[in-house]
């Protein structure tokens, strides 16, 4: 078993972008997926068996994800979020509106509030180190004012009922990685269920119960944060295994934000249609697909691509590395096409309709290498970079 | 599974829809491998199980779907839908805001079936008799109002979920059988509907559109 730790899972958010971006910045993966997957169903024969790329590789990369996804807890750099803008706490009694059943709109809750006391329930009862509440930046609370076309019978109490649902039913394979938590005392755990109003958990563990209500604080907090994506199911996978390794709920919360910024994009679901077969993957990043540990590893991947690419480590760089595969934004888009590849012979030649190939899809989990993924996305990032 | 000419082949679809955790996963699991799962997760995207059951001597594939509950997934699963010729509509004894739901479910299911479609409203988890919040009697009411089949089930205990699809399957067949209801059109559809990544790379192109579903 890795040894796992907060620094590792913490993704570092170098971005300088605007701290308005949630909802500013580029479309859905949906549209890229697809051409990959269009080349890679036309590709030559060639490419059906690409050399296995060393494996070393790989390692080497991860060694230096883990590296640089770690500077921020390990090195003295400053905060990567001391740069965000901090705007005024809501008001107990705007924070209450959000959850009123009636309230369609959610109404506007951009007015200001000095009492820090106030801003406790959008984080559960964190401790933050300067006595300074993190708050949503400032563009998000005016947002709540217009729910967005593509989910107009949602608002905020149907998420706040759904987040509910699902966190009660997150599942446990976290609590072997994070001795702490699981050993968390019953009346702890209780007070923290009620503190987030959360019911219907009596058949479960203490632990789990713990899990779910931050799951719950934390989920909340980003619908109130990012009110366009709100809440969709599948985000509570996302938000789990970093939880299970980062105790304080402040600091979980901003690696989600940076974790969501780009994977908000995958949740917009108007352009998904095409795609539905690999929805799952591309929604939860393999969550479903990998055990626990896997994901964490392909997501490390990823988030040490992106991070790479954010310093500014550019190509040229990379080759001087004698590293094969140049870092890419989209790792999560070639290790889809990678395992569609895999499957390229047996969809072709055996499959003739879509649901077929679904099915096929949807029974790679727990059938996956993510080492092998790993090894054919990189293969295919050398392959069709420049294709794209 | 071709039989060459031997006999029909019945492949049925059949749609399971609802609000978010009241029970869609689990009463497939049920009927499709007898499995109950008491973490089951809420399901991203789309599943399907094919089961297979057998009617006045014939053979009938049952491909049940199974889909998230969360509105905003309904953007994802307008092919959900394609095809169907049966659906249960699933609420929560136990919550009466799935229970409320059911009209807005029924309007979607109109959308994109048409009447044919044979309807099953389904009252999940009576198991939970001591906080039931919906009565059988709403149920029946509501039931009647919408011209559904009515049956509360128990995923849990496997109470009336192999009768809940039986008697959808039995009332498709029906149809089938009196011409009412063509499960052709849905095998057609399948052939037709061949994976078509962006615009129109036929992965299956080399292979005659004649192949049914039944055919792997």
């Amino acid at each position: 078993m890795r040894a796992l730790s907060g620094a590792r899972l913490l993704w570092v958010e170098y971005t300088t972008r605007s701290p308005s971006s949630p909802s500013s910045s580029s479309s859905s993966f949906l549209i890229p997926l697809r051409s990959v997957l269009l080349i890679v169903a036309s590709s030559s024969s060639s490419s059906s068996s690409p050399v296995s790329s060393d494996r070393v590789t790989n390692k080497k990369q991860i060694s230096s994800g883990v590296f640089i996804v770690s500077l921020y807890i390990l090195g003295s750099l400053k905060s990567p979020w001391s740069r965000r803008r901090r705007k005024h706490a809501l008001l107990a009694k705007q924070w209450k509106s959000l959850f009123d059943v009636d309230d369609e709109t959610n109404s506007s809750v951009s007015e200001s509030s000095d009492d820090p006391e106030d801003t406790k329930p959008l984080l559960g009862s964190m401790d933050t180190e300067d006595n300074h509440p993190y708050e949503p930046v400032a563009s998000a609370p005016d947002k709540l004012e217009t729910q967005p076309a593509s989910n107009k019978t949602e608002n905020f109490a149907t998420w706040r009922r759904i987040i509910r649902l699902d966190a009660i039913r997150a599942n446990a394979e976290w609590i072997i990685y994070s001795p702490s938590q699981a050993e968390v005392s019953e009346e702890k755990a209780r007070k923290r269920a009620e503190s987030v109003e959360l019911k219907d958990y009596d058949n479960l563990e203490p632990c789990r119960i713990y899990h779910a209500a931050r799951l719950v604080a934390i989920l909340e907090a980003y619908a109130v944060y990012d009110p366009e994506i709100g809440y969709c199911q599948g985000m509570s996978d996302l938000l789990s295994p970093i939880i299970s390794v980062i105790e304080e709920d402040h600091v979980a919360f901003w690696c989600f934000v940076g974790f969501m910024r780009k994977a908000r994009h995958n949740f917009r679901l108007d352009e998904a249609e095409d795609c539905f077969f690999v929805y799952r993957m591309v929604v939860v990043l393999f969550r479903r697909e990998l055990t626990f540990e896997q994901t964490l590893c392909l997501w490390e991947v990823m988030w040490a691509d992106q991070a790479a690419i954010r310093a500014g480590i550019v190509k040229s760089a990379w080759r001087r590395m004698r590293l094969r595969a140049p870092p890419t934004d989209d790792l999560l888009l070639y290790a889809i096409a990678a395992c569609v590849l895999q499957r390229r012979k047996l969809i072709i030649e055996n499959y003739n309709s879509m649901d077929e190939i679904m099915r096929e899809c949807n029974s790679m989990a727990g059938n996956l290498d993510v080492w092998k993924l790993l090894d054919d996305a990189h293969d295919l990032v050398v392959t069709l970079h420049d294709k794209i | 599974m071709a039989e060459a000419g031997g006999g029909e082949e019945y492949l049925f679809k059949i749609v399971v829809i609802g609000d978010s955790a009241v029970g869609k996963s689990n009463l497939l699991s049920r009927f499709a491998r007898d499995e109950f799962d008491h973490n089951s997760k809420a399901t991203i995207g789309v599943e399907f199980q094919t089961q297979v059951v057998e009617l006045d001597g014939k053979e009938i594939k049952a491909q049940v779907w199974d889909t998230a509950g969360q509105e905003r997934f309904r953007a994802v699963t307008s092919a959900y839908y394609r095809g169907a010729v049966g659906a249960l509509i699933v609420y929560d004894i136990s919550r009466k805001s799935t229970f409320e739901s059911i009209k807005r479910w029924l309007d979607e299911l109109n959308t994109h079936c048409d009447t044919t479609v044979a309807r099953m409203l389904v009252g999940n988890k009576c198991d939970l008799e001591n906080i039931r919040e919906v009565s059988v009697d709403e149920g029946k009411g509501l039931a009647e109002e919408e011209g559904l089949f009515f049956i509360e089930t128990s995923a849990l205990d496997s109470t009336n979920v192999n009768k809940a699809f039986e008697i959808v399957i039995r009332e498709i067949y029906d149809k089938v059988s009196r011409k009412i209801l063509n499960s052709d059109s849905y095998k057609a559809e399948l052939s037709v509907n061949r994976v078509s990544l962006a615009n129109g790379v036929d992965l299956s192109k080399e292979k005659n559109g004649a192949l049914s579903c039944c055919s792997r």
